[in-house]
């Protein structure tokens, strides 16, 4: 990969620049170690396969201006021992950012985040996500923009131009969340520009009381592939042409988040894969109660339904399902946290179960705990073909 | 119409009287909750006007056993006239927090709007800020004790004078609060007579034992005759832990509004 030539030597003088002339620039480094237990027990055996694995992310931040001028340079790379796939390197972030008075302009490398919603990120469309990383989604590759913002005075107005496209990458066939097909390295473009297409995107984001809201609108390469049957019996991704409007709002009363995200996408006609229209929504809400077992912990309870417009249980993961929670807030000075839910398809009763527990340990590390897995997950269920991705990962973060 | 001088003068030195009366009896009687008022509101008018002011603020955790815990952040806080203060706080350590970020827009007995900023996925979360009595990082501070202190948050009864602090004369003033989801029944606040500074709080808590002490030192005078102490001792005398916050380099110079207190601010924070 040629961005490997690059970031290498930027990685060195910039480790070397935040040592020693380079006053005021900001170096933070986070260094993960993970090993990942698949639990396998479909096919006739019972079987534990292990995988071990190194990331390394380094955010360099420089501030001039009183702090109204930031440059910000943040590679991430992963070694992984079973999976090359799984293996890559990514310029997360690479940009000047600059403020001043009501405007904001951020030109390179960056990443966005939009929605309000906890168990699917529905409208959140302008990085792609980096399903190498995990499945939750929050893991997102770095895209090339123009960020221009407008501040009001409790709103924002941003545009964004987004030269160039992310595609998806796709982990080996048998690593845990992977499809049971092997993907193409080359997708097919709807565009006559293929990845070179410049997508576009606006959005109004506020606040008025106890309503947060945002409105947006993309226009450009689809970050969700379509797939094509080749003779070999591999999928090729398509990426189709989409416009889209979304809407994400929270109403925050006394202990109560209630949340809100909704989508409508179109897509431009003679589409090589068929295509149809759809709208799709998730709403739900987050009580907590504090100060549980006499201080204790905070308890959260989530729950949020989504439901796609194109009903298709095969093919749409989040068409007809409710998704439960339980959050604990632990009150120590380690702060520990508990993550456990379910996310049930009310039309077939398949479950995926999802725990997350966290903890820091010495000064400047953490300790984490991810386990997922389904139950009475029906063949005709899109998640039937991750059935064997049953897996405990355990990792140890350092901070430095 | 028919004047009679003495019917009109009648009233008059009757209402004089009433007056007179009125007014002496209040100043030789005026009550404890009036006493209580008069002091913090003192206290609150030798400390407006400072506009802005960023600190950088060390916490030192410790638990029965003496065990320490460090955390570290950045502070900056914006004056608003009319309405409660706007706060930001940036944490730098632990390192896993690094760069998290909580915006606090405080309205006194109405609820706080409050955003948190998660750096790693670049998201800015509106939270619940019903959590008052909730520790703050996990230390003997709730999130109510480092809240802005605006004056209708409590009711106030004067207790008396005596001495506190290292050596100073205090007007000891007992404050009741009138926001919901305090962990406080009740506390008492020392406030030296010379320059009406917070020198010590008692905290009371729901069953009216005595949960906390609060002792502050090392106070500094800054420009515009802001005083600011630079070590807070809380001590939790139900579970034995004990939290120092140490304040360094207070800025009160630095400009900063209303767009320094802001959701895109919050991310731009580093």
């Amino acid at each position: 990969m040629k961005t490997w030539f690059i970031s290498i030597p930027c990685y060195v003088i910039m480790s070397l620049l935040a040592g020693g002339p380079a006053a005021g620039m900001e170096m933070r480094s986070t260094l993960d170690l993970e090993t990942r237990i698949q639990l396998q027990d479909s096919d006739h055996t019972e079987q534990y396969e292990h995988h071990y694995a190194i990331g390394l992310e380094t955010g360099f931040n420089h501030s001039v201006n009183n702090g109204d001028t930031i440059f910000t340079f943040v590679p991430f790379a992963r070694w992984d021992s079973e999976d090359d796939e799984r293996e890559h390197f990514d310029i997360r972030e690479l940009n000047i950012n600059h403020a001043s008075g009501d405007w904001e302009t951020l030109v390179g490398i960056g990443k966005v985040f939009w929605g309000v919603v906890e168990s699917n990120h529905l409208v959140n469309i302008i990085n792609q996500t980096d399903f190498l990383e995990g499945v939750d989604g929050e893991d997102k590759l770095g895209q090339p923009m123009l960020r221009l913002s407008r501040s009001f005075d409790q709103s924002v107005l941003t545009a964004f131009i987004l030269p160039g496209f992310r595609e998806r990458q796709f982990l080996s066939v048998g690593t845990p969340g992977a499809l049971p097909f092997r993907v193409n390295n080359n997708p097919v473009y709807q565009s006559g520009s293929g990845d070179d297409h410049t997508d576009y995107a606006i959005r109004y984001s506020g606040y008025h009381e106890l309503i947060d809201y945002g409105v947006s609108w993309f226009n450009g390469t689809s970050r969700d592939p379509g797939f094509i049957f080749s003779g070999t019996g591999e999928l090729i991704p398509y990426y189709p042409q989409i416009n889209q409007l979304g809407i994400d709002i929270q109403i925050t009363s006394d202990a109560w988040l209630w949340k809100l995200e909704a989508l409508r996408r179109n897509f431009n006609s003679n589409s090589q894969v068929p295509v149809d229209d759809f709208t799709a929504w998730v709403g739900g809400f987050e009580y907590s109660i504090y100060g549980m077992a006499s201080g204790l912990f905070d308890l959260g309870l989530l729950a949020e339904y989504h439901h796609d417009s194109r009903g298709n249980r095969q093919s749409v993961p989040f068409q007809n399902d409710l998704f439960t929670g339980l959050r604990f807030g632990f009150n120590d000075t380690e702060s520990s946290q508990i993550l456990f839910g379910g996310l049930v398809d009310l039309d077939d009763d398949s479950v995926n179960f999802r725990l997350e527990a966290n903890r820091r340990i010495f000064t400047d590390a953490r300790i984490s705990l991810e386990a997922q897995g389904g139950s009475n997950v029906d063949p005709g269920n899109i998640g039937f073909s991750l059935k064997d991705s049953d897996f405990v990962l355990l990792s140890l973060e350092l901070y430095f | 119409m028919n004047f009679n001088k003495s019917s009109l003068i009648g009233p008059i030195v009757s209402t004089v009287l009433v007056v007179m009366l009125v007014s002496t009896s209040s100043s030789f009687a005026q009550s404890a909750e009036e006493k209580g008022l008069e002091i913090v509101t003192a206290a609150d008018r030798r400390d407006s006007g400072w506009k802005h002011l960023t600190s950088e603020m060390e916490m030192i955790l410790r638990n029965r056993a003496g065990k320490e815990s460090r955390r570290r952040m950045t502070s900056r806080q914006l004056e608003v006239e009319g309405d409660g203060d706007k706060s930001l706080s940036l944490f730098k350590e632990p390192r896993d927090v690094s760069g998290t970020a909580m915006l606090t827009f405080s309205h006194g007995l109405d609820p706080d709007d409050q955003w948190l900023y998660l750096p790693a996925i670049k998201r800015v979360k509106r939270i619940s800020s019903k959590n008052k009595s909730g520790p703050f990082m996990g230390s003997e501070f709730a999130f109510e004790d480092i809240g802005s202190p605006e004056i209708e948050k409590f009711s106030y009864r004067y207790l008396g004078e005596e001495a506190c602090g290292e050596g100073y004369q205090c007007h000891v003033v007992e404050r009741i609060p009138k926001y919901e989801n305090s962990g406080y029944t009740r506390q008492v606040a020392w406030f030296d007579k010379e320059h009406y500074r917070n020198i010590k709080v008692e905290y009371y808590d729901r069953k009216n034992s005595l949960m906390k002490t609060l002792d502050t030192f090392g106070f500094n005078e800054y420009a515009g005759g802001y005083w600011r102490a630079d070590r807070f001792e809380m001590v939790n005398h139900l579970t034995g832990k004990s939290t120092t916050l140490l304040w360094t380099g207070h800025d009160f110079e630095t400009p900063m509004d209303e767009k320094d207190f802001s959701q895109n601010a919050l991310k731009r924070l580093k």
